[in-house]
């Protein structure tokens, strides 16, 4: 096996009621879960952070055992994919969290970055274990399935919010530990890919669901008001228990919900 | 014309008078609740056959069904479709696909069934779906972004593609604009319509007005694509399988679990009701005064005051189907009702209603089970041992 180099990306996140600036929880579970792997196998490990190195979140990330994070200084509203792709373009294997929490929010950047080095992703992750020329990563899917699945290095892997992770917060390591800052190499101010113009407004109302336009008449309205209470699948009355036990399994069969 | 003249309300029917003039009485006959609710049109896409401009939308089937997410999403393309005219509605279904999807407005179907879900193979999928996109060059593409592979596949498709404006997790979106959450939700952010659109869940509603016509698109062209690529990237391609594997029931979390059997007050025997969850192999709910009897923990109770599931089956033994219980299995796919009386409200709720004793069902349904399991057991040991030969 020999020596990986990692990176995990960390971002400034908002606590979601008070909205004060601290980790983000996404984040922080990618980055221990690289703190984990690099030391079980002795790797290097970088805790990066492209932004301002005075930002209050970051010593959070200190308290959670990064002993120094390094901070790519680029202006708000430049690019960050670029500057960030510079940086980490040795780099073997990138940690990022599902979602950031203070701005977009758009799980985008793990994308683009990858896109960008033209290296392989994986999305899900809840488990890291390095392999032969590559890692094994165990996948989250819905309806308790997990799934097992290989990539060849280098690659992009972004941690899923279950991932069963504990974070530890030390006050003595956020006083020893120390942020770097370094000035970005590469910043473009236009960004690569499309810029959108989002207007932003503060989350009042709930979203309004998109709905078809039917122009009925009232009589016409209620009539379906009533009549909608109606549905209801099939009802089996007749037959014994055993025929009963028959319709259900072979109801359960018919829409593959079972596999026997 | 005979359907318009049943509908009629005579206009010479019975009066009151009263300040503001004459007010009619209605007196139409009562709603007929049992009448077949009118066949819904099919929306007026196809104008003329040549160059149509088209929305697209792509999903991962489950089981080789949409599920409400994918459902969600193809009907608010189509609701999109139905303010313009000439646009039609072209879903691409990854992974295999048994259903009729006229319901929810798609107009063209094209299915790729050799990409399920379970199979980790997002480079293959990506490089097929850009064919598919480059030949319809749609207006729009939308994704339901979620969990099952197309929340993935739809970021790596924005990533790929650096031209086109997109969205992802919309929570809302209508002819103009589509809105994300900002700052951890608690801002949201409006963009106008952007080209590619990741809708989160219950952003669009499925009850149509009309429905899409639906055909099944050959997919000879996607297919000898797909063996192409699978040539060249046979050996290059970065990921590989290992294989899916499925949490027990017991220890999967109920608000995740696929199949959960639920007893209620009709549930007198604990011990037959737990082993007909041990033989499907499903997680144990209960309804509120299965719970409040001490016969299930506090942390089984589904519904308003308990959890909130989103199981594809869920088998509910001896639960009349109060609202509160109902609002907690609303995202259920398939529900199943066991009850000995065929006026309880789950029947109105369930897509299949047993009507009988639970105990006896309950006790018929494992012998049925038991015995269906080792008939597949002799028939794989069978297959083996031909093989073997
Ligand atoms: C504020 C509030 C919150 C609530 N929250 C919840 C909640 O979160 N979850 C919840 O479940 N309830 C909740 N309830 C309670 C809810 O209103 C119902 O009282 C409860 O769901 C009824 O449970 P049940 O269906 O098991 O019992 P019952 O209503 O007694 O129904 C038993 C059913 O079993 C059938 N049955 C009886 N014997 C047999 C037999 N031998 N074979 C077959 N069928 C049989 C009967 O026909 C009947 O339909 C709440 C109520 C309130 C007021």
């Amino acid at each position: 096996m020999c020596m990986l180099s990692i990176a995990t990306l960390v971002s400034a996140g908002l606590h979601p009621v008070s909205g004060e600036p601290r980790h983000c929880r996404n984040d922080s579970l990618a980055m221990t879960l690289g703190l984990q792997l690099a030391e079980s196998i002795g790797a290097e490990i970088k805790v990066l952070h492209a932004g301002d190195e005075n930002n209050p979140a970051l010593p959070n990330y200190l308290a959670l055992n990064a002993k120094k994070i390094d901070v790519i200084s680029v202006a708000s509203g430049a690019n960050i994919v670029d500057s960030l792709a510079t940086n980490l373009a040795n780099t073997e294997l990138i940690l990022t969290g599902t979602r950031a929490e203070d701005g977009e929010d758009s799980g985008l950047l793990p994308y683009l970055l990858a896109a960008k080095l033209n290296i392989p992703l994986v999305a899900n992750a809840l488990a890291i274990k390095p392999i032969e020329n590559g890692i094994e990563i165990l996948q989250f899917l819905p309806k308790g399935k997990r799934r097992s699945v290989t990539v060849k290095l280098p690659a992009v892997v972004v941690v899923h919010p279950l991932a069963p992770i504990e974070l530890r917060f030390a006050f003595a390591q956020q006083v020893s530990g120390q942020i770097v800052a370094h000035t970005a190499q590469n910043q473009s101010k236009t960004s690569s890919s499309k810029q959108i113009q989002w207007q932003i407004q503060a989350a009042i109302n709930k979203p309004k669901k998109l709905k078809a336009q039917e122009n009925k008449s009232g009589h016409e309205r209620m009539l379906a008001y009533i009549a909608s209470e109606n549905k209801g699948g099939a009802v089996v009355n007749e037959g014994s228990s055993v025929e009963k036990a028959q319709v259900i399994l072979s109801y359960l069969r018919e829409h593959h919900l079972i596999n026997f | 014309m005979t359907d318009n003249h049943n509908n009629r309300i005579n206009p010479r029917r019975p009066f009151k008078g009263t300040a503001s003039g004459l007010n009619r009485i209605v007196l139409t006959t009562a709603p007929r609740l049992n009448e077949a609710p009118h066949a819904k049109p099919i929306r007026n896409s196809q104008k003329n056959n040549a160059e149509q401009a088209s929305i697209l939308v792509i999903s991962h089937s489950d089981r080789g069904m949409l599920d409400d997410h994918a459902r969600q999403t193809v009907s608010a393309a189509a609701i999109l479709a139905n303010e313009a005219t000439n646009i039609t509605v072209v879903a691409l279904i990854l992974g295999d696909l048994r259903e009729n999807i006229a319901s929810c407005g798609a107009d063209k179907v094209i299915v790729m069934p050799e990409f399920s879900f379970e199979k980790f193979q997002p480079d293959l999928e990506l490089a097929n779906i850009t064919a598919v996109i480059e030949r319809l060059n749609p207006i729009k593409i939308l994704m339901p972004d979620n969990f099952i592979g197309d929340g993935d596949l739809g970021r790596r498709l924005i990533a790929s593609q650096h031209t086109k404006t997109a969205a992802t997790h919309v929570i809302e979106i209508d002819s103009l604009h589509a809105a994300s959450p900002h700052a951890a939700g608690r801002k949201i952010a409006f963009t106008e319509l952007p080209h590619i659109i990741l809708l989160a869940a219950d952003a669009a509603d499925t009850n149509l007005p009309f429905i899409g016509s639906a055909t099944i698109q050959p997919t000879i062209q996607s297919s000898t694509q797909v063996e192409n690529t699978n040539n060249q990237q046979k050996s290059v391609s970065p990921y590989q399988n290992l294989g899916l594997k499925t949490i027990a029931s017991e220890q999967v979390a109920l608000e995740e679990a696929d199949l959960i059997v639920s007893a209620g007050n009709g549930v007198s025997n604990v011990e037959t009701f737990e082993r007909l969850a041990l033989a499907l192999d499903a997680a144990i709910g209960a309804s509120r005064v299965a719970v409040d009897d001490g016969k299930f923990s506090r942390d089984k109770q589904i519904g308003a005051s308990g959890k909130t599931v989103t199981a594809s089956t869920y088998i509910a033994i001896g639960i009349s189907g109060a609202v509160q219980h109902l609002q907690g299995i609303k995202d259920c796919r398939h529900v199943i009702a066991i009850n000995r009386d065929n006026s309880a409200p789950i029947v109105k709720r369930a897509d299949l209603s047993i009507i009988g004793d639970a105990e006896a069902i309950m006790q018929a349904l494992i012998n049925a089970v038991a015995e269906a399991k080792s008939l597949s057991l002799q028939e794989a040991a069978c297959a083996c041992y031909l093989l073997l030969r």
